[in-house]
């Protein structure tokens, strides 16, 4: 098999072709639900849904949704803010923090930031790593995630859980030729960029809209998000 | 089919951009089953809240998204069907009371409150309500009530409540201001909040009445989930509003009622706004905190510790979290004290929703009422004060059960008791 090729058709047109297929899926996805329709709320407010929303994005954003906010929920299944914590917090800290990733973010935008050193990155990925591995037991032994998870929720976390590992291998120069790696690693990222807009993955864009939903039903009444 | 196909159309009817972004934004991460009282006092994975909705994902999946179509074509995605609707309709009704404390747990902040009553929209077009529920819905619709408060029940119990306890109960007075619906728990159940709400009105000289109309708060069509049902009980309560020419509607200690009234109505009935909605916890904030009545400072104290129940339709749904606290720092200074957790986090009685009005849901409803024993025994309380007669019914009902010595109590009652004339 000629690597070269591959990593260039991976890193190249079919890059682009994913990526596209990704900005236009979430489009669609996004115009179909918002064109389902919003009947306005006529009933009077006794707070503030501004102040909800305010308060509720200043509590909960990134990061901030893995910490158990509310009282007796944390004890029974910490796993799932651990993990999910964990996981999510490595994931952006590489894709955004880390020098190759950076480079790609720089080609696409223009923009560029400083970026921390590999080892950090490293290590960061390595957390990851292991946070979804826990996440994937958690899925198989906690019950209630057991009955909700279907073969959708394994693939989500099959296709983010590639590029995290490939990624890693290939900053190690772990048993393949680093071309063979890095062309897994561009494949398993364009897989992933393919799925996102057909799964649960797009979670991060319907988050803004659950969680400005959230502020505001809970600061028209007058109670803390 | 045509119960699924009917339940179907619902669902899809129901999910509007509100609902469906809430819907797509959902992990499923299983947080959410941590909240819930009944998944937390039975173990039973299926009453994780994100699984209650389950139907309704499912319906606008298969309705609305490019994947769930393609699901469905090639057969791998599971269509609704008579059996399911049983089965979540046990699910929704018998393990769910609509408390809204999984909204606060979700990472997402999904309403997982109100997407649960679209679901039980759905299972209500079906014809899925369970029995115990459905006849007391029809008996609602028929006779006004569905505790058997007819017409001339309440005006014999209103009698006998104003000789009994010697208090004016102003009746269909034309040009008052707050007209008072109470609920027919009240009136047949706790008859003493009836006095007491009434002699708390009538020393802070609040121009008030009832309606011999609007005789009935308690709304079951909303607990059905049934629109038609629910707009149906709402309209009795606005006519009489308009019979008479006032400008505030109070609700009385009833939770679904008021948020049906307070946080729905207008949605559905524009001229719901005419009126001004409010809870009567709001109305005793007020009439203490303006100091219209005047109590008697430590009127509850020394006897034994004294703990508020928050009520999820008043307090986590309702926003009147403060002046129960208000109130009883007043009444109680030194044997009021908080469960935990408490406020919006509180844990929801268990009887709410209609549950308490279906048999067939005695089971899960006494093991959550266990997670509230707890909760109350780990302060040492021996009187519990809420703002809601479902709460109170459901906990004189468990004190019952359980064969405790707490004394259960409302505080509206509590006001009164300690007026100072
Ligand atoms: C606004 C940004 C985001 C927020 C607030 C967010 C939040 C969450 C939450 C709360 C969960 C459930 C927790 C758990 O399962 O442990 C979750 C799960 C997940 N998220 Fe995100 N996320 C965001 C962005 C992303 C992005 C950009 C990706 C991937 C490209 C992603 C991939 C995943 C995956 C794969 C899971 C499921 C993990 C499992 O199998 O349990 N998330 N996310
Ligand atoms: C979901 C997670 C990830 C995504 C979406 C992703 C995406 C990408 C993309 C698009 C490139 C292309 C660079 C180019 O074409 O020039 C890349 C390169 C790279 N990635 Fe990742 N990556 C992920 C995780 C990781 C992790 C966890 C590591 C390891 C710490 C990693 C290490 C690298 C390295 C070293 C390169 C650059 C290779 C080079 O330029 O020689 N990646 N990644
Ligand atoms: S609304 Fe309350 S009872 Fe219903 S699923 Fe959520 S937490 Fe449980
Ligand atoms: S907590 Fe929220 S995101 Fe997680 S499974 Fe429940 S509804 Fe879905």
């Amino acid at each position: 098999m000629n690597w070269q090729a591959t990593l260039e058709f991976a890193r190249g047109p079919f890059f682009y072709a994913a990526l596209l297929f990704m900005l236009f899926g979430l489009a669609y996805r996004l115009v179909t639900v918002i064109g389902l329709g919003w009947s306005k709320d006529r009933v009077p407010d006794k707070g503030s849904k501004a102040a909800g929303v305010v308060k509720t994005f200043l509590k909960a954003l990134l990061i901030w949704p893995f910490i158990p906010w509310v009282k007796n929920t944390f004890t029974k299944n910490p796993l799932i803010y651990i993990g999910g914590g964990l996981f999510h917090l490595a994931l952006f800290t590489t894709l955004i923090l880390g020098a190759p990733h950076m480079l790609v973010w720089k080609s696409l935008s223009g923009l560029s930031w400083p970026t921390l050193p590999l080892p950090i990155v490293d290590w960061m990925a390595a957390v990851g790593i292991i946070a979804m591995l826990m996440l994937l037991v958690n899925r198989r032994i906690n019950p209630v995630l057991k009955l909700i998870s279907g073969p959708a929720e394994y693939l989500s976390w099959l296709f983010v859980f590639l590029p995290m590992v490939t990624g890693y291998m290939m900053t190690h120069h772990l048993w393949f030729q680093y071309e063979v790696l890095y062309s897994l690693h561009m494949l398993s990222v364009d897989v992933m960029m393919i799925w996102i807009p057909l799964s649960r993955i797009s979670h991060f864009i319907f988050y803004f809209f659950a969680r400005a939903i959230h502020g505001a039903e809970f600061g028209k009444r007058g109670v803390a998000v | 089919m045509t119960a699924t196909k009917q339940a179907y159309d619902t669902l899809v009817h129901e999910t509007g951009g509100w609902v469906a972004s809430q819907l797509e934004a959902c992990t499923r991460c299983g947080m959410c089953a941590e909240a819930c009282h009944f998944y937390q006092a039975t173990g039973n994975p299926e009453y994780a809240p994100v699984w209650k909705v389950e139907l309704l994902r499912r319906a606008y999946e298969q309705r609305f998204t490019l994947v769930g179509g393609f699901k469905t074509m090639i057969g791998v995605e599971k269509r609704i069907t008579d059996d399911d609707l049983k089965h979540w309709s046990e699910l929704n009704y018998h393990a769910c009371t609509v408390c809204n404390k999984c909204s606060m747990v979700c990472p997402m902040g999904i309403d997982l409150g109100s997407l649960l009553h679209g679901v039980r929209a759905g299972l209500a077009a079906a014809d899925m309500v369970p029995e115990d529920l459905m006849a007391a819905v029809n008996k609602q619709v028929k006779e006004g009530s569905p505790l058997g408060m007819t017409d001339s029940v309440w005006d014999q119990r209103l009698e006998w409540v104003a000789d009994e306890w010697e208090v004016e109960i102003p009746r269909d007075v034309k040009g008052a201001s707050t007209m008072v619906v109470f609920s027919s728990i009240e009136v047949m159940k706790f008859p003493t909040n009836v006095a007491a709400i009434a002699k708390v009105l009538n020393a802070a000289g609040e121009k008030w009445t009832v309606s011999s109309k609007a005789r009935e708060v308690v709304n079951f069509g909303f607990y059905e989930g049934s629109e038609e049902h629910t707009k149906l009980f709402i309209n009795r309560v606005l006519e009489g509003a308009r019979d008479l020419g006032v400008k505030r509607i109070v609700v009385t200690e009833c939770g679904h009622a008021y948020d049906a009234l307070r946080w729905h109505a207008a949605n559905w009935i524009p001229e719901a706004n005419d009126f001004e909605i409010i809870h009567i916890t709001g109305v005793l904030g007020e009439l203490v905190g303006s100091g219209r009545i005047k109590l008697k400072p430590g009127a509850f104290d020394g006897q034994g510790t004294i703990t508020f129940h928050d009520a999820c339709k008043i307090q986590r749904k309702g926003g009147h979290i403060q002046e129960p606290r208000d109130i009883l720092k007043v009444l109680a200074p030194n044997s009021f004290k908080e469960m935990t957790p408490n406020r919006e986090e509180s844990v929801c009685c268990g009887g709410g929703g209609g549950v308490i009005a279906i048999k067939a849901a005695d089971a899960p409803r006494y093991a959550a009422f266990q997670l509230k024993i707890d909760q109350v025994n780990s302060v040492g309380a021996k009187t519990v004060t809420m703002t809601c007669s479902n709460c109170r019914l459901q906990f004189t009902d468990g004190v019952d059960h359980f064969k405790l010595d707490w004394k259960v109590t409302g505080l509206a009652q509590m006001v009164a008791d300690a007026l100072v004339e």
